[in-house]
């Protein structure tokens, strides 16, 4: 690839990625405007929370009936990857300690999946903001146009809106998917949930769901056994 | 949501994201079950909630138009299409048949 080529293929992912969120950022407040969140609560939660999918997945469990706690739990529980993705980049990023707070605090999957791709830390620091500034542009054009067509919409299942959500869930989940052990964790948490949600109070299955992992876990560990 | 819920929300998050970053690198790098246990969380929660968004009405399971749209979305999500293009593909089916 020559130098050109390689440039206009950086540009091409940065866009893709501050499209992305922008679209998360739509269904993030469609989702609670169409629950009747008012204007500034909509807009607080999506920043002050900054990660679309533990608001998501609170919703989910509060629509479901969920007590405040179990929803609380929920939205933590999938936030735990940005934890994870902070250890990995904070491995290989080399600053001070009010520049590793805030790239902490800006640990999402892209852009942590970019910048340890590069080999010399000071790219790694510069993809990573990089990235960073191109996700949090989407997310804030996109939270702020999704108040507006969540207003406009009205009666939001007539257009299939109930369905953006669990779809953009598995968006945000598809490249993990690609995993055995994440596939076999999914279908184990999914199946665990559907069988659990007619019997159990709800928000309580989700929760349960975090056997899936081990289910994960027990698959991968097979894998690497010789036989 | 309510203003209480986010912010307990908040908290829980930030504080993932700067334990992560200062404490759980060293923790987990000793301990590389809990790290594939760690990092599997996350998708079992999140396939869990798809799970329940895409079959639950009002407290009972129910097979209904967001099927379809979640066939058409799994499809999309394989096939490695954009994230707009799943969302966007995944409402219009379940719209589409809504509307016969």
């Amino acid at each position: 690839m020559s130098k050109r080529q390689a440039a206009a293929s950086g540009a091409a992912e940065y866009l893709t990625i501050a499209f992305t969120y922008f679209t998360v950022g739509v269904t993030v407040s469609v989702t609670l405007v169409d629950r009747g969140v008012d204007t500034g609560l909509t807009v607080g939660a999506a920043f002050m929370v900054h990660s679309a999918t533990s608001v998501l997945a609170y919703v989910a469990v509060s629509d479901a009936g969920g007590a405040m706690i179990a929803g609380l739990l929920s939205g933590w529980l999938v936030a735990s990857r940005f934890g994870l993705l902070a250890a990995t980049l904070g491995a290989r990023l080399h600053v001070g300690v009010p520049e590793r707070v805030l790239a902490g605090l800006n640990a999402f999957d892209p852009n942590v999946a970019m910048a340890v791709r590069e080999d010399k830390p000071g790219r790694v620091r510069s993809v990573f903001w990089r990235t960073t500034a191109m996700m949090i542009g989407g997310w804030i054009v996109g939270v702020f146009l999704g108040l507006w067509v969540g207003n406009v919409l009205g009666d939001t299942s007539r257009f299939g809106l109930d369905v953006v959500f669990p779809a953009a869930l598995l968006g945000i989940i598809g490249g993990a998917l690609r995993r055995r052990d994440a596939l076999a964790a999914a279908f184990s948490a999914a199946a665990i949930t559907l069988i659990l949600f007619p019997a159990l109070p709800a928000g309580l299955p989700i929760l349960l769901s975090v056997a899936g992992a081990a289910v994960g876990v027990a698959y991968s560990q097979r894998q690497q056994v010789p036989s | 949501m309510t203003w209480a819920a986010a912010v307990f929300l908040m908290l829980g998050v930030a504080g993932q994201r700067l334990f992560g970053m200062f404490v759980a690198g060293s923790l987990l790098a000793r301990r590389p079950l809990s790290r594939s246990f760690a990092d599997l969380v996350p998708v079992a929660v999140v396939a869990a909630l798809v799970a329940q968004l895409t079959f639950s009405r009002a407290g009972s399971l129910e097979i209904d138009a967001r099927l379809a749209g979640m066939a058409v979305a799994a499809v999309l999500v394989w096939r490695r299409a954009p994230f707009a293009v799943v969302v966007v593909a995944a409402a219009a089916t379940a719209a589409g048949l809504r509307a016969f």
